[in-house]
C-alpha cells in the first residue's frame, strides 16, 4: 500500500493467532505500522482488536505469529518488556490512583530518586517538561480524583510518555469522551504525530476514524476483513465491511403521539455524593409512557446518583419519587425491579455484571428468584440455559457457550449481556446510562430499534448519555443535567448538539438564574 | 438410548459408588475399585449421551482444577525428602511408611481423622463463597461439642429420633454462635476474621467450665477431664454394626460429613440461595444492583458456617469419643481453613483434602513408629503444602495490587 517498503514499517505484527479455549480470537492477523503513522483498528464487537493490542502489549501470548519493531523480530513476554521497546497502551478503563497527584501517578513504578524515595521535585519538573512538550495544559499538583475523565486520560497518555513511548495504543479512548473532550483528545493526538509519535487507534465510531486516522484495519470475526486509506472510504463502505451487511448509521425515530400522563416522577429530590456534597440538588422530572426522555449532561453533574436514588441504591435526603401514582421513594431495589424497573448502569463491570459468574448466570441475576427461573428454592437451570441462549441468539452475544464466565467476552459483548437481561424483562419504566458505550454500530442499530420499540410498547424510558448523538436520535424529550439540577428542557425538533451543548457546560450563569428564579 | 436405559445406567452408577464408597471408607479395598469402575461408567455415559468435545473439555477442566493442590503436594513431598537426606533420615523408608500407614495400614485413623475437617472445611469453604473469611470454626466447633454432650447424655429417646435431634440443637446452637459476629459484620462492618476469633476463644475456654460442671471433678478424675459418657443409644452407628470387619471405632461421621458435602454443593450451585451467596461474595456491588440484600446473605453465610463446624462437634462427642475431653487445642477448626484453602472452596473437594489431611496425620504416626521418623515431618509438609497453596493466593493477589500500582491493568476488553 502506498509504495511502503519493508523498512518503512516501524512495527509488524505477522501471522498472529490467537487460541482460547474453544474461542479462536485472532485468526492469522498481519497488520504494520509506519512510523508517524495514526492507525485505526475497527470490527465488531468480538473482532479480537483488544485481543492482538493486549498480545502487542505482552498481556497474552500469542498461539502463533512474530512481531517486528523496525525490522527485527521481538518477543514481547510482558508489560515491561513492551515498555522497554517503547510501546505504550492506554487501556479503556483508566487505572490511576485517585488520591495521588498527577505527578506522583505518571512517575509511579519508574519514579526518579534513589533507594526507592521519591524526588518529588525532579519528578515534577519532568512530568512539566513533558507536558510543555505535547502542549498539554496540566497542573501536576492536582490530586486525580479531582479532575475529570477527559483529563485523566490525557494523565494515562502522559504516563505513556513519560516512559518515552514512541508507539501509542489506544483501546477505545473515546467512549468514556464527551464530544469536547474527543476535539482535544484529537488535538493532542496530532501533536503526539507531529513529534515523531506514531498511534494505534481501536474505536467503534466510524467518524473518528475517518477524522484522525489515515489507515484503518477491518477486522472480522478474528481475521483482517481489509485495509483501506480513510480518506478514500465511505462510512457506509467501513460499516458494511465491519458487520457484513449494510447498516443504519441512524435509526429512523418516528414522531409518536404520547397519549398518557406520566407514570414516573421525580419532585424535588435531593441526593448526597460519596463525599458527602449535594450531587442532586432539588430534581424534578416525570416520564410518560410510551416517551424517552433523554438527560444530557457532562460527565460527574449527578448522574451516576441519581440514576442510584431511582434505583433504591443510594440514600435520598429528601423528594419523593412516585411510580404509577404510587410513593416509591423508599422501596427497596428488589421492590423496584419486581414492580418491573428495568436499570442499565453505566459502570458495567462494577454495578452490571458480576464478572466470574456464568454467562447464564447474569442474565437472570435480579430474576433469578422468581418462575420460572426458579421453583421454590430451586434454580430451574434447564429453563436458564434455554432462556440464555434464546438471548444470547436474539441480541448476537458472541460467545463459545451460555456457561462461560462473562469475564471471557469482549467488552462489547459484556455490554450486550446487560442489555439483554434488562430489556428481556418486560419492564414499565426503563433506566438506561450509557446503552451503546463500547457497542459496534451494528449492535448499536440494534439496540437502539430495540429501545425505541419498548417506546413504542408503551414502556417509559428514561435516557441518560454523555453522547448528544445517542439522546438526539432517541429522545422524545431533552433535559439538560448541570451540577444535580435541570436546567434547560428541549424538544429536539427545536434544538440542536450545539445549543444543549451549550447548557450543558452551564450556559450563560444568568439565563440559567433567569431560568430558576 | 432407550428411555428406561438411562435412570438405569444411572441407578447403576450411584449404586456402585455409593457401596464402593462406603466399603473403601470401611477399608475395604474392593471399595475404592467400585468407586473408580462409577467414575469410568460415568464418562462411557456422559461420552454416549452428549458430545465427546464436552466430555473432552470437562476431563481437562476436572484434571486442571486437581493438578494444582496435587502439584502442591508433590513439591512439598520433594521439600520433605530433602529435609530428611539433611536430617539424615531416610525418606523413601519414611514415605513408604507414611503411604503405607495413612492409606493401607491405619486408613480407618485416616477416616476418623477426616470426617470433622469434613464440617470444619466446608463451614470454612461456605463462608469463603460469599466472602468470608470463618477463621472462628474451632469456636464453633467446641459450642458443638458442648450440645451434643449435653443432650447425648441427658437426652433418652429412640437413636433414629435422638440421633437427628441432637445433630440438628448442635448445629443449630453452633449457628446461633456465630449470630453476634453476623450482627457486627452487618450492622457495624466488625470484620468476622476478628469477631469470630474472639468467639472461638470464649468457646475454647468455656469447655473447661461446661466439662467440670457434666462430670469432669477436678479432685475425683485425672487430667484431662472429661464429661460423663453419653448414653450409648446416642452413639453414632458404627460400620462394624454391618460390615464386621470394619475396625470398631470406625463411625458413620464421614457418611454424614460425605451427605453434607454433597448437600453444600447442591445448595451452592442449585438454589438460589446459593446463587445470591456466590453473587455477594463474587461482586457485592451487581449484586445489590439486582436487589440481592448483602446483609441478608453475609448473615445467612455466617450462620449456617457456624451450623457445619458445629456437627463438627456433634461427629466427635456422638461418632468418636463419646464424651467430652478437656482439650483446648484440638484444632479442627484451623485444620478446617487448610482443607478449605486446598480445595480452593469446592465443596466435594473438601471431602478429598480431609482424608488427605487425615492421612497425613494417621501416616505419620505410623511413620513415627515403624520408621523412626519424627512426626514433625508430616507437620512440615502440611506446612509446604499450606504455603504453596496459599501463596498462589497472595501471588494472584499482589500481583494484582503492584500491576494496578503500576498502571498494568489486566488485560483490557
Ligand atoms: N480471556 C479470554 N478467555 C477466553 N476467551 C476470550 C478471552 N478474552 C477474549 N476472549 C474471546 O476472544 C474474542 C475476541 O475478544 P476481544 O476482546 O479481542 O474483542 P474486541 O474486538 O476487543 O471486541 P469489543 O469491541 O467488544 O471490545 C471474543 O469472542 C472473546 O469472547
Ligand atoms: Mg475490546
Amino acid at each position: 500500500m502506498a509504495g511502503a517498503t519493508e523498512n518503512t514499517h516501524l512495527l509488524e505484527m505477522s501471522n498472529i493467532t490467537k487460541q482460547f479455549p474453544r474461542v479462536l480470537a485472532n485468526d492469522n492477523i498481519s497488520i504494520y505500522l509506519k512510523k508517524g503513522e495514526i492507525l485505526s483498528l475497527l470490527g465488531e464487537n468480538g473482532a479480537g482488536k483488544s485481543t492482538l493490542m493486549n498480545i502487542l502489549y505482552g498481556l497474552y501470548k500469542p498461539t502463533a505469529g512474530q512481531i517486528f519493531l523496525k525490522g527485527e523480530e521481538i518477543t514481547i513476554n510482558s508489560p515491561k518488556d513492551a515498555i522497554r521497546y517503547g510501546l505504550g497502551m492506554v487501556h479503556q478503563h483508566f487505572m490511576l490512583v485517585e488520591n495521588l497527584t498527577i505527578t506522583e501517578n505518571i512517575v509511579l513504578g519508574n519514579e526518579p530518586g534513589r533507594m526507592g524515595i521519591l524526588d518529588y521535585k525532579a519528578a515534577r519538573k519532568k512530568v512539566k517538561e513533558i507536558s510543555e512538550k505535547y502542549h498539554f495544559s496540566i497542573d501536576p499538583d492536582t490530586k486525580i480524583e479531582s479532575i475529570p475523565v477527559g483529563l485523566q486520560q490525557k494523565v494515562e497518555i502522559l504516563k505513556a510518555l513519560y516512559r518515552e513511548a514512541e508507539i501509542l495504543i489506544l483501546d477505545e479512548p473515546t467512549s468514556v469522551l464527551t464530544p469536547q473532550e474527543v476535539e482535544e483528545l484529537f488535538m493532542v493526538i496530532r501533536e503526539l504525530r507531529k513529534k515523531g509519535v506514531s498511534l494505534i487507534i481501536i474505536t467503534h465510531k466510524l467518524d473518528e476514524v475517518k477524522a484522525i486516522s489515515e489507515r484503518v484495519y477491518i477486522l472480522r470475526k478474528g481475521k483482517v476483513e481489509g485495509e483501506r486509506i480513510t480518506s478514500k472510504v465511505t462510512k457506509e463502505e467501513l460499516a458494511n465491511m465491519m458487520v457484513g451487511r449494510s447498516v443504519v448509521l441512524t435509526v429512523e425515530k418516528e414522531k409518536k403521539k404520547i397519549l398518557h400522563s406520566p407514570i414516573f416522577s421525580i419532585k424535588e429530590l435531593y441526593v448526597k455524593s460519596e463525599k458527602g456534597v449535594d450531587a442532586i440538588e432539588g430534581l424534578s422530572l416525570d416520564v410518560r409512557p410510551g416517551e424517552i426522555v433523554g438527560l444530557a449532561g457532562v460527565d460527574g453533574n449527578g448522574q451516576s446518583e441519581l440514576a442510584e436514588a431511582i434505583m433504591g441504591l443510594r440514600k435520598i435526603e429528601s423528594g419523593q419519587i412516585f411510580f404509577k401514582g404510587k410513593d416509591v421513594t423508599h422501596l427497596d431495589t428488589k421492590g423496584k425491579i419486581r414492580s418491573s424497573f428495568s436499570f442499565v448502569p453505566a459502570d458495567r463491570q462494577k454495578l452490571g455484571l458480576v464478572l466470574p459468574m456464568k454467562l447464564s448466570e447474569n442474565l437472570i441475576i435480579g430474576l433469578h428468584d422468581t418462575e420460572p427461573f426458579s421453583n421454590g428454592l430451586k434454580l430451574n437451570l434447564k429453563y436458564i440455559d434455554e432462556y440464555s441462549s434464546r438471548l444470547v441468539k436474539d441480541f448476537d452475544i458472541r460467545t463459545p457457550s451460555v456457561s462461560v464466565p462473562v469475564s471471557n467476552l469482549s467488552g462489547g459483548n459484556q455490554q450486550k449481556v446487560i442489555l439483554a437481561r434488562e430489556l428481556s424483562r418486560k419492564p414499565k419504566f426503563m433506566l438506561v446510562s450509557q446503552p451503546t458505550r463500547g457497542l459496534d454500530v451494528g449492535a448499536i442499530e440494534y439496540i437502539h430499534a430495540e429501545i425505541l420499540r419498548m417506546r413504542d410498547a408503551e414502556v417509559a424510558i428514561l435516557l441518560i448519555s454523555l453522547e448528544l448523538e445517542e439522546i438526539f436520535a432517541l429522545s422524545d424529550r431533552i433535559l439538560v443535567l448541570f451540577e444535580g439540577k435541570i436546567v434547560k428542557e428541549f424538544i429536539p425538533e427545536d434544538t440542536d448538539e450545539k445549543e444543549v451543548g451549550f447548557y450543558m457546560t452551564g450556559g450563560s450563569k444568568d439565563d440559567r438564574y433567569g431560568q430558576n428564579g | 438410548m432407550g428411555k428406561m436405559v438411562k435412570p438405569l445406567f444411572i441407578t447403576l452408577i450411584i449404586l456402585l459408588l455409593s457401596c464402593g464408597t462406603v466399603l473403601w471408607l470401611a477399608s475395604n479395598f474392593y471399595g475404592i475399585l467400585m468407586v473408580i469402575g462409577s467414575i469410568g461408567l460415568f464418562f462411557i455415559y456422559k461420552g454416549i449421551a452428549a458430545n465427546r468435545e464436552k466430555v473432552k473439555e470437562d476431563l481437562k477442566r476436572f484434571t486442571l482444577t486437581l493438578s494444582i493442590p496435587l502439584i502442591g503436594v508433590i513439591i512439598a513431598v520433594i521439600i520433605g525428602a530433602i529435609i530428611m537426606i539433611i536430617t539424615g533420615y531416610d525418606p523413601i523408608e519414611a514415605y513408604a511408611a507414611l503411604f503405607y500407614g495413612g492409606f493401607v495400614r491405619n486408613w480407618h485413623v485416616s477416616v476418623l481423622n477426616a470426617a470433622p475437617l469434613i464440617f470444619t472445611g466446608l463451614s470454612v469453604a461456605f463462608a469463603f463463597k460469599a466472602g468470608l473469611f470463618n477463621i472462628g470454626a474451632e469456636g464453633q466447633y467446641y459450642v458443638g461439642a458442648m450440645v451434643a454432650a449435653f443432650f447425648g447424655i441427658t437426652i433418652y429417646l429412640p437413636p433414629v429420633i435422638s440421633l437427628p435431634l441432637i445433630l440438628l440443637l448442635s448445629g443449630i446452637i453452633s449457628s446461633l454462635y456465630n449470630f453476634i459476629p453476623a450482627l457486627l459484620k452487618v450492622k457495624t462492618g466488625a470484620h468476622e476474621v476478628i469477631t469470630t476469633m474472639m468467639f472461638a476463644h470464649i468457646a475454647r475456654y468455656s469447655s473447661s467450665i461446661f466439662i467440670r460442671y457434666m462430670g469432669g471433678d477436678p479432685n475425683t478424675s485425672r487430667h484431662p477431664y472429661v464429661t460423663y459418657p453419653i448414653l450409648e443409644s446416642n452413639w453414632l452407628p458404627r460400620f462394624q454394626q454391618f460390615l464386621p470387619h470394619a475396625n470398631y471405632r470406625l463411625h458413620t461421621g464421614i457418611l454424614i460429613g460425605i451427605f453434607f458435602a454433597l448437600f453444600v454443593y447442591y445448595l451452592l450451585y442449585y438454589t438460589r440461595i446459593g446463587f445470591e451467596i456466590r453473587a455477594v461474595g463474587l461482586n457485592p456491588n451487581a449484586a445489590r444492583t439486582q436487589g440481592i440484600s448483602i446483609s441478608r446473605n453475609l448473615f445467612i453465610a455466617l450462620l449456617f458456617a457456624g451450623f457445619l463446624a458445629g456437627l463438627a462437634g456433634f461427629n466427635q462427642v456422638n461418632g468418636l469419643d463419646h464424651k467430652l475431653f478437656e482439650n483446648l487445642s484440638a484444632g479442627y477448626g484451623w485444620d478446617g481453613i487448610s482443607v478449605a484453602l486446598l480445595a480452593s472452596s469446592h465443596p466435594i473437594g473438601v471431602i478429598f483434602t480431609a482424608l488427605l489431611w487425615g492421612a497425613l496425620d494417621a501416616g505419620g504416626q505410623f511413620m513415627q513408629r515403624t520408621a523412626q521418623t519424627p512426626n514433625s515431618i508430616v507437620e512440615i509438609i502440611k506446612g509446604i503444602i499450606l504455603f504453596l497453596v496459599i501463596a498462589r493466593y497472595i501471588y494472584a493477589y499482589i500481583g494484582n495490587r503492584i500491576r494496578k500500582r503500576r498502571g498494568f491493568v489486566k488485560a483490557s476488553t
